[in-house]
């Protein structure tokens, strides 16, 4: 097993109290209890405060445009599946902008680790409302208070056909690593929101807030992740939020079910110029 | 003699129109002449008028004639719509008694050829659908083609989809219009066809062309949403691509398609993705992307009408302007514009080495004319492809550098690119404005740096481009500029202008950005009257000029905007008009 801190490439400047700080130890702790080279890693970001991240830590990144992660880790993965590509968003990002993107990436099941920090506020942008900011919550953007339902990721994801769905809080770092290393061990496409505070501009949703909202699947008698009826009610409770590993299925994968060869990345191909094969297809033009 | 012809199959959507001039367009392509198809169809599936125009030659050819000599008619509309533009002494194949409600001047010395195509077809077959094949034998006979190549093609193009049953019934069906023609026609009535060798030709459409130059130039992620008159480059491609252990994605929309392409070109594959119309608007986000992340990626752009969802399935070149000037802030991008199928195929090759040399987005810009419609074109010389991967590191070069950075400045503006999986390459792809190592920075110096690095990759770029092609007659004074699938009305309007002793030339542009402003100039001062000849309203081709030489010559425009492609008469008329 790796140190941590050989992910560790700079100090965040996120502010201080920030539950991105969780977030990128429970990354740290998830990369170094997998053992993986910081090389074979390559992180998706997109645009809020997450996507700072790439600057922390070690590994290839690709800081994209806002929404686009899904596409972008796709087609990361599609080229090079012996990558473990993950994707890091905002709720914006992710239930907003992108989520188109996020439904079809779902369907694909392909195996991508996708973070979702859910804030419930656009941050970096100065505290407008999100996809998730709560119903009635006053704003810079909504000075009357939100108009819209707040959208509930986890639960569309289990809709869309999400084989992996679970829900960390990013102040209890362990347990969120510990679901982040289910997650990127899981063959297909695995959901990780995590409820994070952001200290700045959501004064509502604090930590404390977060302790008292939300309550642990795995400490519910009975509770099977694989029993989707149980993770659908558990998604739907009416008062309190769910984390942990809320679902888990096996289907195939995107990139097993596409890909000719499995041992050999498309990104690493030899281009040179197969004549024979060519020279056949040709005749179909005859 | 016949020495060019052009035959219409006219019908409604849903006649098999389509499938029946494909089958004769091959078939006279086997009789060794050079073949030109055109389709004008509606964008819907059943019920609307169709035509599809086969045109054969003895010379070579890249688009449609003035005039149809033979209308093979499915039913009455399309001989009210077709024979009054037909050529005087046209030849119609109708079905029974529509040709009499025509009007005297439009009958007029055109031929009909009475067979009731539907009525055989259902009490011979018992489905209407084998009048395609019976019309084909009725004209195999006016044109005394050879019967025995025409029931290879319907092997061919029927035996692993519809079984040998199906192909014994068609073959019958051409019998059978054959031997109608026959008994209803005079021998003075025939109009034999050379025969010639189907030489080392090939028959493709430029989608294909594309397709196929794809696959030869090592592209192996194809990521695209349907759309006419694109969608075909990615259906060529899913068929073949999985044995050159290559995928194609149909993705969810454009935005994915562009970002998914540049994933995987981030991650060392050759990548790619294909649209038109409103797809392309979608990707000008994604387009920049890849300019700021200067990722390789490679995008087929096979122009349609808009604005607007417009008309799908009529040709337009009214989004060159887009690729070169469109998209949000400055970066840089190459636009490819190949006149011909063959340019199709070299082109698409030729983008995908200039996107990794260059390290930016590169555009193959079509038309639908060009995408959708077939081309006797010489066999694509294999020999010739080389795969260029610029500035690409390996394993081995990462791991005897020290200090590798992804955005370091160099003289060429080109910096060493390496791979995600490779040790000691490890960087940040950064859409925001960054230094040398790829992290955000904002500081004004580094900015201005940051800038004239990207922009300067292209300023040296010119031997590598494409050059604008001439063709004509060198010291000539009347001159054409055009680009794209106007080359064939425009070559043959240069013919037709040279016989009514009025010489032109034309510089046919096959790199629209950067900029030839050099080649342009050039021809410019060469030329007293310029034509710039262009498939839309207003005239992108020479505004673009016009933006980049410096003083310009008067540029008369000709353009077309309507739903068909040029035909050459539309070039000559208006250059009449300015040089007798």
């Amino acid at each position: 097993m790796k140190n941590k801190e050989a992910y560790h490439l700079a100090n965040p400047t996120w502010c201080r109290g920030c539950g991105l700080f969780g977030i990128f130890d429970a990354l740290k702790r998830t990369a170094a209890s997998l053992d993986l080279e910081p090389e074979h890693m390559a992180i998706v970001t997109g645009i809020g405060c997450h996507g700072r991240l790439n600057n922390y830590f070690e590994a290839y990144g690709f800081h994209g445009l806002h929404g686009r992660t899904m596409p972008l880790a796709t087609g990361i993965k599609v080229a090079n599946p012996r990558l473990h590509v993950l994707a890091v968003s905002g709720d914006g990002d992710a239930y907003s902008i992108g989520l188109g993107h996020f439904v079809h990436a779902l369907r694909k099941n392909i195996s991508l680790t996708y973070i979702v920090v859910n804030n419930r506020i656009y941050a970096l942008t100065q505290g407008q409302a999100s996809p998730t900011t709560s119903f009635g919550m006053v704003t810079i953007s909504t000075p009357f208070g939100s108009k819209d339902f707040p959208i509930n990721g986890p639960a569309l994801a289990l809709a869309a056909g999400g084989t992996f769905i679970g829900r960390g809080f990013s102040g209890a770092v362990a347990p969120l690593a510990a679901l982040m290393e289910k997650a990127m061990r899981h063959k297909g496409f695995a959901l990780v929101e995590v409820l994070s505070p952001c200290v700045t501009h959501n004064r509502v949703n604090t930590y404390e807030w977060y302790r008292n909202n939300i309550f642990a699947v795995e400490n519910e008698p009975g509770y099977d992740p694989k029993d989707k009826n149980k993770a659908w009610e558990a998604l739907q409770h009416p008062e309190k939020m769910a984390t942990g590993l809320i679902f888990e299925e096996e289907k195939p994968t995107f990139e097993e079910l596409v890909l000719a060869d499995k041992e050999k990345p498309i990104a690493f191909n030899d281009l040179a110029v197969d004549r024979p094969s060519l020279e056949k297809i040709i005749e179909k033009f005859r | 003699m016949i020495k060019d012809l052009s035959v219409m199959i006219g019908g409604k959507a849903g006649d098999g129109v389509l499938f029946t001039g494909n089958v004769l367009a091959r078939l006279l392509k086997r009789h060794g002449w050079e073949v030109a198809t055109y389709r004008d169809f509606p964008s819907n599936i059943r019920g609307e008028a169709t035509s599809y125009t086969i045109r054969a030659s003895q010379d070579k050819i890249y688009g449609l004639s003035d005039q149809v000599d033979i209308l093979l008619a499915f039913d009455c509309d399309a001989i009210m719509t077709h024979v009054p533009h037909m050529a005087r002494r046209g030849i119609v194949f109708c079905d029974g008694e529509e040709a009499l409600r025509l009007p005297p001047d439009h009958s007029r010395g055109k031929t009909f050829h009475k067979v009731p195509l539907r009525s055989m077809a259902r009490e011979q077959f018992s489905r209407e659908i084998f009048k395609n094949m019976i019309a084909l034998g009725a004209l195999s006979y006016i044109l005394d083609l050879n019967c025995s190549l025409l029931e290879q093609i319907i092997s061919e193009m029927f035996l692993k989809r519809k079984g040998e049953e199906v192909v014994k019934k068609n073959i019958q069906a051409v019998a059978s219009g054959y031997a109608k023609a026959k008994e209803i026609t005079a021998e003075k009535e025939r109009h034999p066809l050379m025969k010639g060798e189907d030489g080392d030709c090939l028959l493709l459409s430029g989608d294909e062309a594309i397709a196929f130059g794809a696959l030869a130039g090592g592209c192996r992620f194809f990521a695209a949403y349907p759309i006419c008159p694109a969608s075909e480059i990615a259906q060529w491609l899913a068929r073949y691509l999985p044995q050159f252990n290559g995928v194609v994605v149909q993705t969810e929309d454009e935005l994915a398609a562009l970002n998914m392409a540049i994933g995987a070109g981030f991650a060392g594959a050759r990548a790619m993705t294909a649209t038109s119309g409103p797809g392309a608007s979608l990707m000008m986000e994604a387009f920049s992307l890849a300019g700021m992340a200067e990722v390789p990626v490679v995008v087929a752009h096979v122009q349609r009408m808009g604005p607007s969802t417009g008309i799908p399935t009529k040709t337009q070149q009214g989004d060159i302007l887009q690729w070169i000037f469109g998209s949000h802030g400055e970066f840089p991008r190459i636009v490819l514009a190949p006149g011909t199928a063959g340019e199709c195929f070299d082109l698409t090759v030729h983008a995908l080495n200039l996107a990794e040399m260059y390290q930016c987005p590169v555009v193959v810009l079509t038309e639908l004319d060009m995408g959708q419609n077939f081309r006797t074109t010489k066999k694509f010389d294999l020999g010739e492809i080389k795969i260029e991967r610029g500035k690409l590191l390996s394993q081995d070069d990462l791991l005897r550098m020290k200090n590798f950075k992804r955005y370091e400045f160099t003289a060429d503006g080109i910096s060493p690119r390496s791979l995600p999986f490779f040790k000691n390459g490890i960087h940040l792809v950064e859409s925001l404005e960054h230094n040398e190592e790829g992290y955000r920075d904002e500081e004004p110096l580094n900015r201005i740096r940051m800038m004239e690095k990207r922009m300067r990759k292209l300023k040296k770029a010119a031997p590598d481009l494409v050059p604008s092609h001439l063709w004509g007659d060198r010291k000539s004074r009347i001159g054409f500029i055009g680009c794209g699938s106007t080359l064939g009305a425009t070559l043959e309007a240069m013919d037709e202008l040279k016989e009514r002793k009025v010489p032109s030339k034309f510089l046919q542009l096959r790199t629209l950005w950067p900029f030839p402003t050099a080649e342009v100039k050039r021809f410019l001062t060469g030329c007293e009257e310029v034509f710039v000849v262009e498939n839309n309203y207003s005239g992108q081709v020479a505004t673009l000029i016009k933006s980049q030489v410096n003083p310009c010559a008067q540029l008369r425009n000709i353009l077309n905007y309507s739903t068909r492609a040029f035909t050459p008469k539309q070039i000559v008329n208006p250059v009449l008009k300015v040089c007798r």
